[in-house]
Protein backbone atom coordinates (compact mmCIF):
# COMPACT_ATOMS: atom_id res chain seq x y z
CA UNK A 1 0.00 0.00 0.00
CA UNK A 2 1.38 3.40 -0.92
CA UNK A 3 1.66 6.39 1.36
CA UNK A 4 -1.04 9.06 1.33
CA UNK A 5 1.16 11.50 3.21
CA UNK A 6 4.92 11.71 3.50
CA UNK A 7 6.85 14.40 5.36
CA UNK A 8 10.60 14.61 5.05
CA UNK A 9 12.40 16.73 7.57
CA UNK A 10 9.72 19.40 7.44
CA UNK A 11 10.60 22.77 8.98
CA UNK A 12 8.53 25.92 9.33
CA UNK A 13 10.12 28.97 10.89
CA UNK A 14 8.04 32.06 11.58
CA UNK A 15 9.81 35.39 11.75
CA UNK A 16 13.29 33.81 11.92
CA UNK A 17 12.68 32.81 15.54
CA UNK A 18 9.75 30.54 16.12
CA UNK A 19 10.40 27.03 14.87
CA UNK A 20 6.74 25.98 14.73
CA UNK A 21 7.63 22.76 12.93
CA UNK A 22 11.16 21.60 13.61
CA UNK A 23 12.28 18.72 11.42
CA UNK A 24 9.23 16.46 11.25
CA UNK A 25 9.41 13.27 9.21
CA UNK A 26 6.45 10.93 9.07
CA UNK A 27 4.43 8.82 6.69
CA UNK A 28 0.77 7.89 6.64
CA UNK A 29 -0.23 4.86 4.52
CA UNK A 30 -3.40 5.14 2.44
CA UNK A 31 -6.54 4.48 4.43
CA UNK A 32 -4.89 4.91 7.81
CA UNK A 33 -6.20 7.09 10.60
CA UNK A 34 -3.20 9.00 11.85
CA UNK A 35 -3.12 11.45 14.71
CA UNK A 36 -0.82 14.24 15.79
CA UNK A 37 -1.11 14.55 19.54
CA UNK A 38 0.38 17.42 21.44
CA UNK A 39 -0.28 20.47 23.56
CA UNK A 40 -1.48 23.80 22.16
CA UNK A 41 1.37 25.51 20.40
CA UNK A 42 3.15 22.25 19.59
CA UNK A 43 2.99 23.00 15.87
CA UNK A 44 0.07 20.75 14.96
CA UNK A 45 -1.96 23.37 13.11
CA UNK A 46 1.13 24.49 11.22
CA UNK A 47 1.67 20.88 10.13
CA UNK A 48 -1.90 20.67 8.85
CA UNK A 49 -1.55 24.06 7.15
CA UNK A 50 1.56 22.90 5.30
CA UNK A 51 -0.05 19.63 4.21
CA UNK A 52 -3.18 21.45 3.02
CA UNK A 53 -1.16 24.01 0.96
CA UNK A 54 -2.08 26.95 3.20
CA UNK A 55 1.44 27.47 4.50
CA UNK A 56 4.69 26.95 2.65
CA UNK A 57 7.36 24.95 4.50
CA UNK A 58 10.64 26.74 5.20
CA UNK A 59 12.51 23.57 4.27
CA UNK A 60 11.89 19.88 3.82
CA UNK A 61 9.28 18.19 1.67
CA UNK A 62 5.63 17.30 2.11
CA UNK A 63 4.05 14.84 -0.30
CA UNK A 64 0.27 14.38 -0.35
CA UNK A 65 -1.16 11.65 -2.56
CA UNK A 66 2.15 11.51 -4.43
CA UNK A 67 2.28 15.26 -5.07
CA UNK A 68 4.67 17.80 -3.58
CA UNK A 69 2.45 20.36 -1.82
CA UNK A 70 4.81 23.23 -2.61
CA UNK A 71 4.97 22.41 -6.33
CA UNK A 72 1.43 21.27 -7.10
CA UNK A 73 -0.83 23.04 -4.62
CA UNK A 74 -3.86 23.07 -6.98
CA UNK A 75 -3.71 19.35 -7.59
CA UNK A 76 -3.30 18.69 -3.88
CA UNK A 77 -6.33 20.88 -3.08
CA UNK A 78 -8.47 18.72 -5.36
CA UNK A 79 -7.60 15.60 -3.41
CA UNK A 80 -7.91 16.78 0.16
CA UNK A 81 -10.70 17.74 2.49
CA UNK A 82 -10.24 19.92 5.52
CA UNK A 83 -12.11 20.74 8.70
CA UNK A 84 -10.65 23.71 10.51
CA UNK A 85 -10.19 24.09 14.23
CA UNK A 86 -12.64 26.99 14.33
CA UNK A 87 -15.84 26.69 12.32
CA UNK A 88 -15.51 28.48 8.98
CA UNK A 89 -19.17 28.22 8.05
CA UNK A 90 -20.95 31.42 7.10
CA UNK A 91 -23.40 32.25 9.88
CA UNK A 92 -25.67 34.27 7.60
CA UNK A 93 -26.21 31.28 5.33
CA UNK A 94 -28.13 28.09 6.08
CA UNK A 95 -26.35 24.78 6.50
CA UNK A 96 -27.50 23.69 3.06
CA UNK A 97 -26.37 26.97 1.44
CA UNK A 98 -22.95 26.67 3.07
CA UNK A 99 -22.62 23.20 1.57
CA UNK A 100 -23.81 24.44 -1.82
CA UNK A 101 -21.17 27.17 -1.86
CA UNK A 102 -18.53 24.64 -0.80
CA UNK A 103 -19.60 22.24 -3.57
CA UNK A 104 -19.53 25.06 -6.12
CA UNK A 105 -16.00 26.01 -5.05
CA UNK A 106 -14.99 22.40 -5.68
CA UNK A 107 -16.46 22.70 -9.17
CA UNK A 108 -19.20 20.12 -8.55
CA UNK A 109 -22.20 20.44 -10.90
CA UNK A 110 -25.48 21.52 -9.30
CA UNK A 111 -27.57 18.31 -9.68
CA UNK A 112 -24.73 16.17 -8.35
CA UNK A 113 -24.09 18.67 -5.56
CA UNK A 114 -27.76 18.63 -4.50
CA UNK A 115 -27.77 14.83 -4.22
CA UNK A 116 -24.47 14.74 -2.34
CA UNK A 117 -25.58 17.50 0.05
CA UNK A 118 -28.84 15.68 0.88
CA UNK A 119 -26.82 12.57 1.64
CA UNK A 120 -24.35 14.45 3.82
CA UNK A 121 -27.06 16.32 5.74
CA UNK A 122 -28.67 12.96 6.56
CA UNK A 123 -25.39 11.35 7.55
CA UNK A 124 -24.44 14.22 9.84
CA UNK A 125 -27.98 14.41 11.25
CA UNK A 126 -28.26 17.99 10.08
CA UNK A 127 -31.27 17.43 7.81
CA UNK A 128 -33.84 18.96 10.19
CA UNK A 129 -31.68 22.09 10.59
CA UNK A 130 -30.52 22.23 6.97
CA UNK A 131 -32.54 25.32 6.11
CA UNK A 132 -31.84 27.26 9.26
CA UNK A 133 -29.17 29.96 9.44
CA UNK A 134 -25.90 28.59 10.80
CA UNK A 135 -25.63 31.42 13.34
CA UNK A 136 -28.35 29.58 15.29
CA UNK A 137 -26.50 26.24 15.29
CA UNK A 138 -25.07 24.65 18.44
CA UNK A 139 -21.36 23.99 18.75
CA UNK A 140 -21.83 20.32 17.88
CA UNK A 141 -23.90 21.13 14.79
CA UNK A 142 -21.25 23.58 13.62
CA UNK A 143 -18.55 20.93 13.98
CA UNK A 144 -20.64 18.45 11.99
CA UNK A 145 -21.29 21.05 9.29
CA UNK A 146 -17.56 21.84 9.18
CA UNK A 147 -16.92 18.13 8.64
CA UNK A 148 -19.60 17.94 5.92
CA UNK A 149 -18.06 20.96 4.14
CA UNK A 150 -14.70 19.19 4.33
CA UNK A 151 -15.96 16.03 2.65
CA UNK A 152 -18.50 17.47 0.18
CA UNK A 153 -16.22 16.53 -2.74
CA UNK A 154 -15.44 13.03 -1.36
CA UNK A 155 -11.73 13.71 -0.82
CA UNK A 156 -9.16 10.91 -0.68
CA UNK A 157 -7.47 12.41 2.33
CA UNK A 158 -9.23 14.23 5.13
CA UNK A 159 -7.50 16.62 7.51
CA UNK A 160 -9.17 17.42 10.81
CA UNK A 161 -7.58 20.11 12.95
CA UNK A 162 -8.77 19.72 16.54
CA UNK A 163 -12.16 18.52 15.31
CA UNK A 164 -13.88 18.40 18.69
CA UNK A 165 -12.32 21.45 20.32
CA UNK A 166 -14.85 23.01 22.67
CA UNK A 167 -17.37 20.17 22.53
CA UNK A 168 -18.76 18.55 25.65
CA UNK A 169 -18.03 14.82 26.22
CA UNK A 170 -21.27 13.64 24.60
CA UNK A 171 -20.77 15.91 21.61
CA UNK A 172 -17.25 14.59 21.26
CA UNK A 173 -18.31 10.94 21.44
CA UNK A 174 -21.03 11.63 18.86
CA UNK A 175 -18.54 13.29 16.54
CA UNK A 176 -16.21 10.28 16.82
CA UNK A 177 -19.08 8.09 15.64
CA UNK A 178 -19.47 10.21 12.50
CA UNK A 179 -15.77 9.88 11.81
CA UNK A 180 -15.86 6.12 12.30
CA UNK A 181 -18.81 5.76 9.94
CA UNK A 182 -17.14 7.99 7.40
CA UNK A 183 -13.98 5.92 7.48
CA UNK A 184 -15.91 2.66 7.19
CA UNK A 185 -18.00 3.95 4.27
CA UNK A 186 -15.31 5.70 2.27
CA UNK A 187 -11.94 4.33 3.38
CA UNK A 188 -10.69 7.93 3.50
CA UNK A 189 -7.20 8.52 4.88
CA UNK A 190 -7.51 10.53 8.07
CA UNK A 191 -4.96 12.96 9.45
CA UNK A 192 -6.12 14.57 12.64
CA UNK A 193 -4.60 16.76 15.29
CA UNK A 194 -5.80 16.81 18.84
CA UNK A 195 -4.73 17.62 22.33
CA UNK A 196 -7.33 15.24 23.71
CA UNK A 197 -5.57 11.99 24.48
CA UNK A 198 -8.81 10.11 24.52
CA UNK A 199 -9.63 11.31 21.03
CA UNK A 200 -6.29 10.10 19.73
CA UNK A 201 -6.82 6.78 21.50
CA UNK A 202 -10.35 6.37 20.12
CA UNK A 203 -9.86 7.40 16.51
CA UNK A 204 -6.26 6.84 15.50
CA UNK A 205 -4.53 3.67 14.39
CA UNK A 206 -1.20 5.38 14.71
CA UNK A 207 -0.03 8.46 16.56
CA UNK A 208 2.83 10.86 16.64
CA UNK A 209 3.28 12.79 19.84
CA UNK A 210 4.57 16.27 19.10
CA UNK A 211 6.02 18.91 21.35
CA UNK A 212 7.75 22.17 20.40
CA UNK A 213 7.51 21.29 16.72
CA UNK A 214 9.25 17.93 17.06
CA UNK A 215 7.95 14.38 17.08
CA UNK A 216 8.85 12.82 20.41
CA UNK A 217 7.27 9.40 19.85
CA UNK A 218 5.41 7.50 17.16
CA UNK A 219 3.43 4.28 17.36
CA UNK A 220 0.09 2.61 17.80
CA UNK A 221 -1.77 3.85 20.87
CA UNK A 222 -1.30 0.50 22.65
CA UNK A 223 2.41 0.44 21.81
CA UNK A 224 2.83 3.89 23.22
CA UNK A 225 0.95 2.93 26.34
CA UNK A 226 3.20 -0.06 26.87
CA UNK A 227 6.18 2.20 26.57
CA UNK A 228 5.55 3.60 30.01
CA UNK A 229 6.31 0.06 31.27
CA UNK A 230 4.06 -0.57 34.22
CA UNK A 231 2.26 1.55 36.77
CA UNK A 232 3.06 4.95 38.17
CA UNK A 233 2.38 5.98 41.74
CA UNK A 234 1.97 9.72 42.07
CA UNK A 235 2.83 11.15 45.48
CA UNK A 236 2.26 14.75 46.52
CA UNK A 237 4.00 16.05 49.67
CA UNK A 238 2.14 18.64 51.74
CA UNK A 239 5.11 21.00 51.74
CA UNK A 240 7.85 21.32 49.16
CA UNK A 241 9.99 18.52 50.64
CA UNK A 242 12.36 16.64 48.35
CA UNK A 243 11.02 13.09 48.32
CA UNK A 244 13.41 11.75 45.70
CA UNK A 245 15.87 10.04 48.12
CA UNK A 246 13.05 8.55 50.19
CA UNK A 247 11.07 7.25 47.22
CA UNK A 248 14.11 5.93 45.33
CA UNK A 249 14.99 3.83 48.35
CA UNK A 250 11.60 2.08 48.40
CA UNK A 251 12.08 -1.52 47.16
CA UNK A 252 10.41 -1.96 43.75
CA UNK A 253 10.78 1.69 42.71
CA UNK A 254 12.21 1.66 39.18
CA UNK A 255 12.50 5.41 38.67
CA UNK A 256 11.38 8.63 40.28
CA UNK A 257 10.40 11.69 38.28
CA UNK A 258 9.10 15.07 39.44
CA UNK A 259 6.53 16.86 37.33
CA UNK A 260 4.77 19.99 38.56
CA UNK A 261 5.52 19.28 42.22
CA UNK A 262 4.25 15.69 42.10
CA UNK A 263 6.58 12.72 42.50
CA UNK A 264 6.03 9.90 40.02
CA UNK A 265 7.31 6.52 41.07
CA UNK A 266 7.60 3.91 38.33
CA UNK A 267 6.93 0.33 39.40
CA UNK A 268 5.51 -2.98 38.20
CA UNK A 269 2.45 -3.04 40.40
CA UNK A 270 1.20 0.16 41.97
CA UNK A 271 -1.05 -1.63 44.48
CA UNK A 272 1.96 -3.27 46.15
CA UNK A 273 3.90 -0.01 46.24
CA UNK A 274 1.37 2.26 47.92
CA UNK A 275 1.69 0.82 51.48
CA UNK A 276 5.49 0.85 51.24
CA UNK A 277 5.57 4.44 50.03
CA UNK A 278 3.21 5.58 52.77
CA UNK A 279 5.31 3.80 55.40
CA UNK A 280 8.57 5.24 54.04
CA UNK A 281 7.23 8.77 54.06
CA UNK A 282 5.78 8.29 57.51
CA UNK A 283 9.15 7.12 58.84
CA UNK A 284 10.91 10.08 57.30
CA UNK A 285 8.35 12.37 58.96
CA UNK A 286 7.01 13.71 55.65
CA UNK A 287 3.34 14.48 55.44
CA UNK A 288 1.74 13.58 52.11
CA UNK A 289 -1.45 15.00 50.62
CA UNK A 290 -2.26 12.28 48.14
CA UNK A 291 -1.13 8.97 46.71
CA UNK A 292 -2.54 7.85 43.40
CA UNK A 293 -2.02 4.81 41.19
CA UNK A 294 -1.92 5.49 37.45
CA UNK A 295 -2.26 2.59 35.02
CA UNK A 296 -0.44 2.82 31.66
CA UNK A 297 -2.33 5.25 29.46
CA UNK A 298 -1.63 7.87 26.86
CA UNK A 299 -1.84 10.47 29.61
CA UNK A 300 1.17 8.90 31.22
CA UNK A 301 3.10 8.56 27.98
CA UNK A 302 2.39 12.14 27.17
CA UNK A 303 3.47 13.43 30.53
CA UNK A 304 6.62 11.38 30.60
CA UNK A 305 7.67 12.34 27.10
CA UNK A 306 6.94 16.00 27.39
CA UNK A 307 6.73 16.71 31.12
CA UNK A 308 10.40 17.23 31.68
CA UNK A 309 10.44 20.07 29.23
CA UNK A 310 7.54 21.84 30.84
CA UNK A 311 9.43 21.88 34.12
CA UNK A 312 12.68 22.98 32.56
CA UNK A 313 11.08 25.84 30.69
CA UNK A 314 9.56 27.51 33.67
CA UNK A 315 6.24 28.44 35.14
CA UNK A 316 4.31 29.11 31.97
CA UNK A 317 4.59 25.54 30.86
CA UNK A 318 4.11 23.90 34.23
CA UNK A 319 0.96 26.00 34.59
CA UNK A 320 -0.25 24.74 31.28
CA UNK A 321 0.61 21.15 32.20
CA UNK A 322 -1.31 21.11 35.45
CA UNK A 323 -4.34 22.69 33.86
CA UNK A 324 -4.23 20.37 30.90
CA UNK A 325 -3.79 17.27 33.00
CA UNK A 326 -6.83 18.27 34.99
CA UNK A 327 -8.83 18.43 31.80
CA UNK A 328 -7.49 15.12 30.60
CA UNK A 329 -8.53 13.30 33.72
CA UNK A 330 -11.88 15.02 33.65
CA UNK A 331 -12.43 13.93 30.08
CA UNK A 332 -11.82 10.25 30.75
CA UNK A 333 -14.71 7.90 31.40
CA UNK B 1 -14.20 28.66 -13.25
CA UNK B 2 -17.81 29.78 -13.90
CA UNK B 3 -19.20 27.28 -11.42
CA UNK B 4 -16.84 28.58 -8.71
CA UNK B 5 -17.65 32.19 -9.58
CA UNK B 6 -21.36 31.37 -9.52
CA UNK B 7 -21.04 29.82 -6.08
CA UNK B 8 -19.25 32.87 -4.68
CA UNK B 9 -21.59 35.39 -6.29
CA UNK B 10 -24.50 33.45 -4.84
CA UNK B 11 -22.88 33.63 -1.41
CA UNK B 12 -22.50 37.41 -1.78
CA UNK B 13 -26.14 37.67 -2.86
CA UNK B 14 -27.40 35.56 0.06
CA UNK B 15 -25.41 37.60 2.52
CA UNK B 16 -26.73 40.78 0.95
CA UNK B 17 -30.40 39.81 1.18
CA UNK B 18 -29.92 38.58 4.76
CA UNK B 19 -29.00 42.10 5.90
CA UNK B 20 -32.20 44.05 5.28
CA UNK B 21 -31.07 46.91 7.50
CA UNK B 22 -28.10 47.53 5.23
CA UNK B 23 -30.23 47.22 2.10
CA UNK B 24 -32.85 49.65 3.36
CA UNK B 25 -30.33 52.17 4.69
CA UNK B 26 -28.24 52.02 1.52
CA UNK B 27 -31.37 52.85 -0.45
CA UNK B 28 -32.73 55.43 1.96
CA UNK B 29 -29.60 57.50 2.49
CA UNK B 30 -29.30 58.77 -1.10
CA UNK B 31 -33.05 59.29 -1.27
CA UNK B 32 -32.93 61.42 1.89
CA UNK B 33 -29.96 63.38 0.55
CA UNK B 34 -31.88 64.06 -2.61
CA UNK B 35 -34.95 65.21 -0.73
CA UNK B 36 -33.26 67.14 2.09
CA UNK B 37 -30.17 68.67 0.45
CA UNK B 38 -31.58 68.78 -3.02
CA UNK B 39 -34.71 70.61 -2.01
CA UNK B 40 -32.86 72.82 0.48
CA UNK B 41 -30.05 73.90 -1.83
CA UNK B 42 -32.29 74.78 -4.69
CA UNK B 43 -30.14 77.68 -5.90
CA UNK B 44 -31.50 79.94 -8.56
CA UNK B 45 -30.09 79.92 -12.05
CA UNK B 46 -30.40 78.14 -15.35
CA UNK B 47 -28.35 76.30 -17.99
CA UNK B 48 -25.78 79.09 -18.15
CA UNK B 49 -24.90 78.65 -14.48
CA UNK B 50 -25.03 74.84 -14.38
CA UNK B 51 -23.15 73.70 -17.48
CA UNK B 52 -26.33 73.15 -19.42
CA UNK B 53 -28.39 71.65 -16.66
CA UNK B 54 -31.76 73.43 -16.48
CA UNK B 55 -31.47 74.11 -12.72
CA UNK B 56 -29.32 73.29 -9.71
CA UNK B 57 -31.31 70.21 -8.62
CA UNK B 58 -30.83 68.64 -12.06
CA UNK B 59 -27.10 69.35 -11.85
CA UNK B 60 -26.98 68.05 -8.26
CA UNK B 61 -29.04 64.87 -8.90
CA UNK B 62 -26.66 63.72 -11.63
CA UNK B 63 -23.84 64.28 -9.13
CA UNK B 64 -25.70 62.24 -6.53
CA UNK B 65 -25.55 59.19 -8.79
CA UNK B 66 -21.76 59.30 -8.69
CA UNK B 67 -21.83 59.91 -4.96
CA UNK B 68 -24.03 56.83 -4.43
CA UNK B 69 -21.61 54.65 -6.43
CA UNK B 70 -18.88 55.87 -4.06
CA UNK B 71 -20.79 55.28 -0.81
CA UNK B 72 -21.97 51.84 -1.90
CA UNK B 73 -18.34 50.74 -2.23
CA UNK B 74 -17.16 52.01 1.16
CA UNK B 75 -18.02 48.80 3.01
CA UNK B 76 -16.88 46.21 0.51
CA UNK B 77 -13.43 45.90 2.06
CA UNK B 78 -14.87 45.51 5.55
CA UNK B 79 -16.57 42.27 4.53
CA UNK B 80 -13.25 40.91 3.34
CA UNK B 81 -11.65 41.77 6.68
CA UNK B 82 -14.44 39.97 8.53
CA UNK B 83 -14.17 36.99 6.17
CA UNK B 84 -10.44 36.83 6.83
CA UNK B 85 -11.03 36.95 10.58
CA UNK B 86 -13.64 34.20 10.44
CA UNK B 87 -11.38 31.88 8.44
CA UNK B 88 -13.71 32.01 5.44
CA UNK B 89 -10.94 33.28 3.16
CA UNK B 90 -8.68 30.44 4.36
CA UNK B 91 -11.48 27.96 3.71
CA UNK B 92 -11.81 29.29 0.16
CA UNK B 93 -8.03 29.27 -0.32
CA UNK B 94 -7.94 25.55 0.54
CA UNK B 95 -10.23 24.73 -2.39
CA UNK B 96 -9.02 24.27 -5.96
CA UNK B 97 -11.03 27.33 -7.07
CA UNK B 98 -8.93 29.81 -9.10
CA UNK B 99 -7.52 32.54 -6.83
CA UNK B 100 -8.77 35.29 -9.13
CA UNK B 101 -12.35 34.05 -8.75
CA UNK B 102 -12.03 34.21 -4.97
CA UNK B 103 -10.97 37.83 -4.79
CA UNK B 104 -12.87 39.13 -7.83
CA UNK B 105 -16.29 37.82 -6.81
CA UNK B 106 -16.94 40.55 -4.20
CA UNK B 107 -15.75 43.17 -6.71
CA UNK B 108 -18.19 41.99 -9.36
CA UNK B 109 -21.12 41.56 -6.99
CA UNK B 110 -20.66 44.81 -5.12
CA UNK B 111 -20.28 46.83 -8.30
CA UNK B 112 -23.43 45.37 -9.85
CA UNK B 113 -25.48 45.85 -6.70
CA UNK B 114 -24.35 49.51 -6.50
CA UNK B 115 -26.27 50.16 -9.71
CA UNK B 116 -29.57 49.62 -7.88
CA UNK B 117 -29.48 52.64 -5.52
CA UNK B 118 -27.59 54.73 -8.09
CA UNK B 119 -30.37 54.42 -10.65
CA UNK B 120 -33.04 54.55 -7.97
CA UNK B 121 -31.76 58.05 -7.17
CA UNK B 122 -31.76 59.02 -10.81
CA UNK B 123 -35.31 57.71 -11.30
CA UNK B 124 -36.55 59.39 -8.14
CA UNK B 125 -34.99 62.70 -9.15
CA UNK B 126 -36.81 62.54 -12.47
CA UNK B 127 -40.03 61.63 -10.67
CA UNK B 128 -39.70 64.52 -8.18
CA UNK B 129 -39.77 67.00 -11.06
CA UNK B 130 -43.34 65.92 -11.69
CA UNK B 131 -44.55 66.15 -8.08
CA UNK B 132 -45.97 69.54 -7.12
CA UNK B 133 -44.05 71.24 -4.32
CA UNK B 134 -40.80 69.39 -5.16
CA UNK B 135 -38.00 70.15 -7.52
CA UNK B 136 -36.38 67.38 -9.53
CA UNK B 137 -34.20 66.48 -12.48
CA UNK B 138 -35.47 67.52 -15.87
CA UNK B 139 -33.93 65.66 -18.77
CA UNK B 140 -33.38 68.30 -21.45
CA UNK B 141 -31.13 66.29 -23.74
CA UNK B 142 -32.21 63.53 -26.08
CA UNK B 143 -30.73 60.49 -24.34
CA UNK B 144 -30.65 57.82 -27.01
CA UNK B 145 -29.67 54.20 -26.72
CA UNK B 146 -26.00 55.08 -26.87
CA UNK B 147 -26.36 57.84 -24.25
CA UNK B 148 -28.24 55.49 -21.90
CA UNK B 149 -25.61 52.82 -22.41
CA UNK B 150 -22.81 55.31 -21.68
CA UNK B 151 -24.56 56.38 -18.48
CA UNK B 152 -24.92 52.78 -17.21
CA UNK B 153 -21.32 51.95 -18.13
CA UNK B 154 -19.99 55.11 -16.50
CA UNK B 155 -21.73 54.33 -13.19
CA UNK B 156 -20.68 50.67 -13.35
CA UNK B 157 -17.05 51.57 -14.06
CA UNK B 158 -17.04 54.10 -11.22
CA UNK B 159 -18.47 51.46 -8.89
CA UNK B 160 -15.85 48.95 -10.05
CA UNK B 161 -13.12 51.51 -9.46
CA UNK B 162 -14.14 52.40 -5.91
CA UNK B 163 -14.96 48.81 -4.99
CA UNK B 164 -11.52 47.78 -6.23
CA UNK B 165 -9.91 50.55 -4.18
CA UNK B 166 -11.71 49.68 -0.95
CA UNK B 167 -11.38 45.93 -1.52
CA UNK B 168 -7.64 46.49 -1.91
CA UNK B 169 -7.62 48.05 1.57
CA UNK B 170 -9.68 45.11 2.82
CA UNK B 171 -7.11 42.66 1.44
CA UNK B 172 -4.17 44.63 2.84
CA UNK B 173 -5.48 45.44 6.33
CA UNK B 174 -6.29 43.10 9.19
CA UNK B 175 -8.37 45.21 11.55
CA UNK B 176 -11.79 46.72 10.84
CA UNK B 177 -10.76 49.78 12.89
CA UNK B 178 -7.90 50.72 10.58
CA UNK B 179 -10.12 50.01 7.59
CA UNK B 180 -12.82 52.38 8.75
CA UNK B 181 -10.13 54.94 9.53
CA UNK B 182 -9.08 54.83 5.88
CA UNK B 183 -12.69 54.99 4.69
CA UNK B 184 -13.30 57.99 6.88
CA UNK B 185 -10.13 59.63 5.58
CA UNK B 186 -10.93 59.12 1.89
CA UNK B 187 -14.71 59.32 1.63
CA UNK B 188 -15.35 63.05 1.93
CA UNK B 189 -12.16 64.29 0.21
CA UNK B 190 -13.07 62.16 -2.81
CA UNK B 191 -16.56 63.62 -2.83
CA UNK B 192 -15.55 67.23 -2.18
CA UNK B 193 -12.77 67.31 -4.75
CA UNK B 194 -15.32 66.28 -7.38
CA UNK B 195 -17.81 68.45 -9.19
CA UNK B 196 -20.71 66.25 -8.02
CA UNK B 197 -22.20 68.87 -5.70
CA UNK B 198 -20.45 72.23 -6.34
CA UNK B 199 -22.01 74.44 -8.90
CA UNK B 200 -19.37 75.58 -11.41
CA UNK B 201 -17.81 78.94 -10.59
CA UNK B 202 -18.20 78.44 -6.86
CA UNK B 203 -15.03 77.82 -4.88
CA UNK B 204 -11.36 78.37 -5.67
CA UNK B 205 -9.75 77.58 -8.99
CA UNK B 206 -7.38 74.92 -7.69
CA UNK B 207 -10.40 72.91 -6.48
CA UNK B 208 -11.90 72.98 -9.95
CA UNK B 209 -8.62 71.86 -11.41
CA UNK B 210 -8.47 68.85 -9.10
CA UNK B 211 -12.14 68.16 -9.80
CA UNK B 212 -11.43 67.78 -13.50
CA UNK B 213 -9.44 64.62 -12.83
CA UNK B 214 -11.56 63.26 -10.01
CA UNK B 215 -13.16 59.97 -11.14
CA UNK B 216 -16.52 60.98 -9.64
CA UNK B 217 -16.45 64.09 -11.85
CA UNK B 218 -15.55 62.03 -14.90
CA UNK B 219 -18.55 59.77 -14.32
CA UNK B 220 -20.87 62.67 -13.57
CA UNK B 221 -19.71 64.51 -16.71
CA UNK B 222 -20.82 61.53 -18.80
CA UNK B 223 -24.22 61.67 -17.11
CA UNK B 224 -24.66 65.46 -17.41
CA UNK B 225 -23.56 65.72 -21.01
CA UNK B 226 -26.01 63.01 -22.00
CA UNK B 227 -28.92 63.99 -19.75
CA UNK B 228 -28.82 67.67 -20.60
CA UNK B 229 -27.46 67.49 -24.13
CA UNK B 230 -24.91 70.03 -22.99
CA UNK B 231 -21.73 68.95 -24.79
CA UNK B 232 -21.07 72.54 -25.79
CA UNK B 233 -20.38 73.40 -22.13
CA UNK B 234 -17.69 70.69 -21.78
CA UNK B 235 -14.25 70.59 -23.31
CA UNK B 236 -14.60 66.88 -24.22
CA UNK B 237 -17.28 64.50 -25.51
CA UNK B 238 -18.62 61.93 -23.00
CA UNK B 239 -16.57 59.11 -24.53
CA UNK B 240 -13.37 60.88 -23.54
CA UNK B 241 -14.50 61.09 -19.92
CA UNK B 242 -15.53 57.44 -20.08
CA UNK B 243 -12.06 56.44 -21.30
CA UNK B 244 -10.39 58.47 -18.55
CA UNK B 245 -12.66 56.78 -16.04
CA UNK B 246 -11.71 53.37 -17.45
CA UNK B 247 -8.05 54.26 -16.94
CA UNK B 248 -8.74 55.05 -13.28
CA UNK B 249 -10.66 51.78 -12.92
CA UNK B 250 -7.89 49.78 -14.58
CA UNK B 251 -5.36 51.22 -12.15
CA UNK B 252 -7.40 50.42 -9.05
CA UNK B 253 -8.49 46.98 -10.26
CA UNK B 254 -4.82 46.19 -10.84
CA UNK B 255 -4.07 47.31 -7.30
CA UNK B 256 -6.88 45.08 -5.99
CA UNK B 257 -5.58 42.13 -8.00
CA UNK B 258 -2.06 42.57 -6.64
CA UNK B 259 -3.22 42.89 -3.03
CA UNK B 260 -5.87 40.17 -3.43
CA UNK B 261 -3.26 37.76 -4.74
CA UNK B 262 -0.99 38.68 -1.88
CA UNK B 263 -3.78 38.09 0.66
CA UNK B 264 -4.34 34.61 -0.78
CA UNK B 265 -0.68 33.81 -1.27
CA UNK B 266 0.64 30.90 0.72
CA UNK B 267 2.76 32.35 3.54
Amino acid sequence: MSDAIVCENLVKVYGDIIRAVDGVSLNVPEGEAFGLLGPNGAGKTTMVSILTTLVRPTSGRAIVDGLDVAKHPEEVRRRIGLAFQVSTADGELTGRENLEVAAGLQGIRAPEARRRIRELLDQMQLAPAADRLVKGYSGGMRRRLELAVGVVHSPKILFLDEPTLGLDPQGRAGFWDYIRHLRKDTGVTLFLTTHYLEEADQLCERLAIVDHGKIVATGRPDELKQRTGGDTVVVKPSKGEDLTPILSAVPGALAVQVIAGAYRVKCDRGEAMVPQIVTACDRAGVEIVSVEIRKPSLDEVFLELTGREYREEGTEHSGWASERMGQMRGGRP
Amino acid sequence: MLRELGALLRREWLRYIRTPVWIISSLLVPVLYLILFGQGFNYPGGPAQYLGAPNYISYFAAGMVGFVALTMSLFSGANVIFDKGLGIVKRQAATPAPRSVIFLSPLIFRSLIALVPAFLVLGLAVLLAHIPGFVGLTVTGSVGGLGGFEIVIAVLVLALMFNALFLAFGFALESPQSYFGIVNLLNLPILFTSNALYPPGVGPDWLHQIAEYNPVSLCVNVLRENLFGSSSYYPYIPEVYLLALLAWAAAFISLAVVLGRRALRTP
